[in-house]
């Protein structure tokens, strides 16, 4: 079989660029600004942060525009930009105790330390399409008090004065994995494991999190708390060496308790710990659930971390997925020819008469060759 | 209340601080009189974020940020700024405010107070935020009597 070397038209490609660009500036309406994007799409915004692993509200509100919505492409868009530039250096490790709070609920405890606080949600209300958006400020009204902020304590303190979460070892903070620098090889740490998740792909995390609670595992979890807030990001000064803040990021933070009693000699709680860029609670929820399951290191999918590590990056994902649909003329010729050979050298009649489709017209024939035991459909 | 004198606090005010204040500042230091040198050109960078997990305290990599740095000297004072995001003019700015305090420019307590009176804004900001929240704190009320 002769391999024939094809091209086709960059002119049509840029074509069908220009007609994608087409869709965004179509009809009568304004374009969406940037900055619009940001402000009021600011949850699809923090979506596509977490899981472009990119904190830059900014070019992520770019980049959802800019993939006409997209969450996915818009994600990878921040991965290739992020692509392009140096590292500073790493930040010195936030505490999540110095989160400014603006919600924080606790199923696990009705009368947490600093309240129950919703804060801005719709969880507890009726989910209704509204056909009549008020576009006023519903808070204007709203007699507000003029406490100073406060820092609301983390309620894994609250366990460990219990006794039920041990005081840890310390833990050597010079070496921290990083993924984005070396692949994870397994059994994987448990730093690569969590930074992995956090950037996974939030429908990935939510339903493999979701496995585990339909049967397929041993988690289900009480949420010891779930808060949303910004976190500080400090660095160390170049010039005084002192811990200073660069700025601050918006992230979902969730701890799930799961008592293990048979897994334990000593029947204490495991912990499941999630923490994503922006408000997206599902995720960080899913990944408390992911990184408890994966401790168990069980037999299901979601306890084993190589399972979901490898399925849960939507990049990756959602390249390998839609690779498929550009030309693989070589590869599928390829199997139309293995296929043949099989159906001649077993003796099976041509289907529908035989007539070849493949139109290269040349090469060898099938009987020359000799014929493969299985059919890979490997790229 | 952070110091703007000292050059930590004075590098978290400018950091924290909106564009437009800090660039019309920097354009009064530029005053053609006062050399200012670029020892580093405003370029967005990645700075990794490390968080420590409350159950092992251990730290882990939640993800990078994008961040611009910029570092100048006026009248032999270094000065260094980092900013959020893509924003070259705004670093240099700050840089270039940074230096300026340092070596005791003439505008050098102007910028002091205008970084302060930004903090102001930003802290009064954040303390309506707070409030706002806290008028959603949920009072629960006991159920127990209403059978009887």
């Amino acid at each position: 079989m002769g391999y024939v070397a094809v091209k086709a038209g960059e002119e049509v490609i840029r074509r069908a660029e220009d007609l994608f660009e087409k869709r965004r500036v179509d009809g009568e309406d304004e374009p969406v600004s940037v900055e619009q994007v940001e402000s009021q799409f600011s949850r699809l915004v923090g979506q596509v942060m977490s899981e472009g692993g990119l904190y830059a509200p900014k070019l992520a509100a770019r980049a959802v525009k800019q993939a006409q919505g997209d969450a996915a492409e818009a994600a990878f868009l921040l991965r290739a930009y992020r692509s392009t530039l140096e590292r500073y250096d790493d930040s010195l490790p936030s505490s999540p105790d110095a989160m400014f709070a603006t919600r924080r609920v606790s199923p696990a405890y009705k009368d947490v330390p600093g309240g129950q606080i919703l804060g801005a949600t719709k969880d507890y209300t009726q989910r209704l399409l509204d056909f009549e958006f008020d576009e006023s400020d519903p808070t204007d009204e709203w007699d507000l008090g003029d406490d100073e902020p406060e820092s609301l304590r983390n309620v894994m303190e609250v366990l460990r004065d219990e006794g039920l979460v041990s005081d840890p070892d310390p833990v050597d903070d010079t070496d921290v994995t990083d993924t984005t620098r070396e692949p994870v090889m397994f059994p994987a740490p448990r730093d690569a494991i969590l930074q992995e998740l956090a950037r996974g792909e939030t429908g990935a995390v939510t339903a493999l999190a979701y496995s585990a609670l339909r049967g397929y595992g041993q988690v289900h979890p009480t949420l010891g708390e779930v808060r949303v807030g910004s976190l500080p990001v400090e660095i160390e000064h170049p010039y005084t060496g002192e811990s200073a803040e660069v700025t601050s990021v918006e992230v979902t933070e969730s701890e799930s308790v799961v008592p293990v009693y048979a897994k334990r000699d000593d029947p204490q709680f495991s912990f499941g710990y999630g923490l994503v860029f922006g408000r997206n609670e599902r995720k960080a929820i899913g990944m408390t659930i992911l990184d408890a399951s994966i401790q168990l290191d069980g037999d299901e999918p979601a306890e084993d971390a190589e399972f979901v590590l490898d399925t849960v990056d939507g990049i990756d994902s959602f390249g390998f997925i839609e690779h498929l649909k550009l030309p693989h003329y070589v590869t599928f010729q390829s199997i139309l020819d293995r296929i043949r050979a099989i159906r001649e050298r077993k003796g099976l009649d041509p289907v529908d008469g035989g007539e070849r489709t493949d139109g290269d017209g040349g090469g060898d024939t099938p009987s020359d060759r000799e014929a493969p035991q299985a059919v890979s459909d490997d790229d | 209340m952070a110091d703007p004198t000292e050059r930590t606090d004075r590098f978290e005010l400018i950091a924290a601080c909106d564009a437009d204040t800090l660039v019309g500042l920097a354009d009064e230091v530029l005053d053609g009189e006062t050399p200012v040198r670029i020892l580093q050109e405003p370029k967005p960078q990645l700075l990794m974020h490390q968080v420590r997990e409350p159950v092992e305290r251990r730290p882990f990599n939640l993800g990078e940020v994008v961040v611009t740095a910029a570092e100048v000297t006026i009248a032999g004072e270094r000065g260094f700024a980092m900013v959020a995001g893509k924003a070259e003019s705004k670093a240099v700015s700050g840089a270039i405010l940074d230096a300026a305090v340092a070596a005791n420019h003439a505008t050098a307590d102007r910028i002091c107070e205008s970084l302060v009176d930004a903090e102001v804004d930003r802290d009064e900001t954040r303390r309506r935020q707070w409030n706002e929240s806290r008028a959603t704190t949920v009072a629960f009320e006991t159920m127990e009597d209403e059978d009887e």
